[in-house]
């Protein structure tokens, strides 16, 4: 699948996917090891999106499951298709009559009906869910596991059986097993510390808030007409706002949000007025709003003095710009 | 390489990161899979196979720095630093290679006629990775992994110095520099060669020491860790500096999650209702009484109601504040919430505790959030009756009231009857009182007076007490 961690890496950057050595190891050995990968980190830095890339990358079929609260095994593995089941009864209700002609006893009719059983216990009207359905699937597949976190303790019982043998059972008909093991990624918010069993049988992945640096190059990737110092300077402001105490701390989605925000209003350059009007981009609730407008001073100073500070490293005139930004 | 890893899980283990036996053996298959030359990529890969929590990754980069690189990268210090300060006895600095080039030679003639120990050919040859496995298992066997403080590091490192018989090395390789001279090698080259021995050995002297000291330090990190939390846990509300109250946060907001967790399950199991028959003959007439449809009852969602009263006095001045950040953080968890304060009158702080974050919501609540005077004697029978007067309409059969204070009334009428009514009315009535129940009722202390209309009466003064509670309290 992978030839190598640098492979991982480049692979997943021609689907503009930019990720750091880690991240490439490890999915790297998810492909060798055919292990599931739980992948954990805050949200919005790209959990999600990575599962997307790399079945992008595979040529894969992407199969998300998105977990939520009371999520059973009707919705997640499989279902009865119960009305048709009921309506091929009703169809062939002659028939089954033909097939009851002539019992001499209640007994004699219910086993000759129970004889025909696997009729309506069969695949015919199974409705595969996205467990079953990665399962059976005949094309090698990449199954997503939205948000485990938000799903109940129970589910990951049988979550369990799926990871570990990839096969699911039925018990009016038997066990799928998996034709072709099917790469699986987990994401997990930590709204909930998942079951040492489940963990046990996956590689753990922790996506952090990215680096300056790769954040500028992510960002620089994504959208693609942002310019260098723009990008530069949203970047900074971004890792200085995460540095604050905020109730949602604004990640790497929230950067490529307002930086598509600050390019619809033609922002070029970063200012006191723009970052105000456009902070609701990145902050959502009212009190880290309110925070941040008391730190902006504080934020967009800094930016200067760091531009001062380059600028004198340099030994070159500090820019311009930067008088504007007082 | 394989005891390296093993032993580098049981270090994991022993820092209270849990490794299963599975977790190792998928750490050799994956090793197989990546090449070990890279050390980012080698770090990574025990780590995704070892690690499965998010908490655990500073242990775990801690220990990986401290065992898998600090000792090799000290012991090349140490030696190269040997080989260039050594000087022959002129001032000159010494021609490590060229000296070795010679020795070579010179040995190649003497074939069988000197003996060697292991330990003394890797000091020859500056074997280090030779010399890093010889250490490792002469402490092993000196039993290093026993060691427990800073005294016994001289112990240790004699111990293993005697265990690897570095004694003996010195004495073969002074010999071999003897047999040398008497071999027509210049006395120059070997009075640096003896030189240069001298320095390898107190290197190698100070390098079992410094894998001594290391050996401790990994020991006392799970030791440090874990005692630091326990302290924690155990520590009274009272006396907390900064830095305690910030890892306080993170416990009570993990406490918080498990409250929202046993509330989901809950939800869930209430959600599914029995046949409801009724509806579902009605609904399927359209379909000639074929059941096409099939109908649950649906039950009613309990959610539970908490209104909290928490005693902000100067007496448990120091208790409140956590008690507040539970409350903060409950409010957080429970949509049908109502938050007061009192001392002797009584406000409420469920919009304050809305609108602001919790540092500020609690030094805001302390300060009477701007609804009452904090400037009084306590008088919870005032309170109470104040509660009785204006709120009792918040509390109905579904509502647990929650009451954080030390019942000290000062000496004023406690007026239990107020209690017992809004008892009347409620689900339950919950009292966390940071005094030992052997204080309860005395000196100014009513709590006995309350008791009779409080269903759970409980201690609490630290964390761990209150998880205990926080059970009875959902369910």
């Amino acid at each position: 699948m992978f030839e190598s961690v640098e492979d991982v890496q480049k692979r997943l950057g021609e689907q503009s996917y930019i990720c750091d050595k880690n991240i490439a190891t490890v999915v790297f050995l998810a492909g060798r090891l055919e292990k599931p990968v739980l992948v954990e980190g805050p949200a919005g830095v790209g959990k999600t999106e990575l599962a997307k890339a790399v079945a992008k990358a595979t040529g894969r079929h992407l199969i998300r499951l998105q977990c939520y609260e009371g999520l059973d095994e009707a919705k997640a593995l499989y279902e009865w298709e119960y009305s048709k089941q009921l309506l091929y009864t009703q169809i062939l209700k002659e028939k089954l009559s033909e097939v009851m002609a002539g019992a001499t006893s209640l007994r004699e009719a219910a086993d000759r009906v129970g004889q025909e059983d696997s009729v309506f216990f069969s695949s015919r009207f199974i409705v595969p869910r996205p467990l079953l359905a990665a399962i059976t699937a005949d094309e090698p597949n990449l199954l997503l596991v939205d948000e485990v976190d938000k799903s109940d303790p129970e589910f990951e019982a049988f979550l369990l059986e799926v990871l570990s043998d990839f096969q699911v059972s039925v018990p009016e008909i038997g066990t799928f097993a998996a034709r072709q093991k099917p790469l699986v990624f987990l994401t997990s918010n930590d709204a909930r510390e998942m079951s040492d069993a489940l963990k046990r049988r996956c590689l753990h992945l922790y996506i952090d808030f990215p680096s300056q640096e790769l954040e500028t190059r992510i960002l620089e990737t994504k959208v693609p007409g942002v310019g260098q110092r723009l990008a530069e300077d949203l970047v900074g402001v971004m890792q200085r706002l995460r540095k604050l105490d905020l109730k949602k701390t604004p990640s790497i989605s929230e950067t490529l949000d307002w930086a598509r925000a600050l390019l619809a209003l033609n922002g070029t350059s970063l200012d006191e007025s723009l970052v105000r009007d456009t902070l609701n981009v990145i902050l959502k609730y009212e009190g880290d709003i309110k925070k941040a407008h008391g730190e902006l001073g504080r934020l967009i100073a800094r930016k200067a003095e760091d531009e001062a500070g380059k600028a004198a490293a340099a030994g070159a005139p500090a820019p311009a710009k930067k008088a504007s930004l007082h | 390489m394989q005891r390296k890893i093993l032993e580098f899980t049981n270090l994991l283990r022993k820092s209270g990161v849990r490794v299963s036996v599975a977790e190792a053996i998928d750490t050799f298959v994956a090793l197989d899979e990546v090449s070990v030359g890279d050390r980012e990529v080698f770090r990574d890969a025990l780590r995704t196979t070892m690690v499965k929590r998010g908490d655990d990754i500073p242990t775990f980069d801690h220990l990986f720095d401290l065992y898998w690189s600090a000792f090799y990268d000290g012991l090349r210090d140490a030696f190269d630093k040997a080989a260039q300060s050594g000087t022959d006895g002129k001032g000159a600095p010494i021609d490590v290679e060229a000296l070795m080039r010679q020795l070579r030679d010179q040995l190649e003639g003497m074939q069988g006629s000197v003996d060697l120990s292991e330990l003394a050919k890797a000091l020859l040859t500056q074997d280090l990775s030779r010399l890093e496995q010889l250490i490792r298992d002469a402490a092993q066997q000196s039993g290093v992994g026993r060691i427990e403080n800073m005294l016994q590091v001289g112990f240790f490192t004699r111990r293993t110095m005697e265990q690897m018989d570095a004694e003996g090395a010195g004495r073969q390789l002074r010999e071999l520099a003897q047999k040398l001279r008497e071999g027509g090698m210049p006395d120059a080259q070997v009075d640096a060669l003896m030189e240069l021995i001298e320095r390898y050995l107190e290197a190698l002297r100070q390098s079992v020491r410094q894998f001594t000291e290391r050996e401790l330090q990994q020991r006392n990190f799970d030791y440090m860790e874990k005692f630091r939390r326990e302290s924690l846990l155990e520590k009274s509300f009272y006396n907390l500096t900064e830095d305690e109250i910030r890892q306080m946060r993170e416990v009570v907001t993990r406490l918080a999650h498990r409250i929202k967790n046993i509330l989901s399950i809950r939800k869930r199991r209430l959600k599914k209702g029995k046949l409801d028959l009724h509806t579902m003959l009605r609904r399927n007439m359209a379909h000639g009484g074929v059941p096409f449809e099939v109908v649950y009852k649906q039950r009613k969602k309990d959610r539970p109601k908490l209104v909290i009263l928490c005693d902000v006095s100067s007496s448990v001045a120091n208790v409140s504040r956590f008690m507040l950040q539970f409350v903060y953080q409950l409010q957080e968890c429970f949509h049908k919430i109502r938050s007061f304060v009192f001392v002797s009158e009584l406000g409420e702080v469920t919009q304050l505790f809305k609108d602001l974050d919790v540092n500020q919501a609690i030094e805001k609540a302390l300060d009477g959030g701007d609804v009452i005077n904090v400037y009084t004697r306590s008088n919870f029978g005032h309170a109470f009756h104040l509660f009785w007067r204006d709120y009792l309409a918040a509390v109905d059969d579904k509502t647990t009231v929650l009451v954080l204070g030390d019942a000290r009334n000062n000496y004023n009428d406690a007026k239990a009857w107020c209690l017992r009514e809004v008892h009347n009315k409620a689900k339950n009535v919950v009292w966390l009182n940071p005094e030992s129940p052997s204080a309860w009722g005395f000196g100014d202390s009513v709590m006995d007076k309350y008791l009779p209309s409080v269903d759970v009466a409980e201690e609490c003064r630290n964390l761990r007490q209150l998880s205990r509670i926080v059970d009875r309290l959902v369910l």
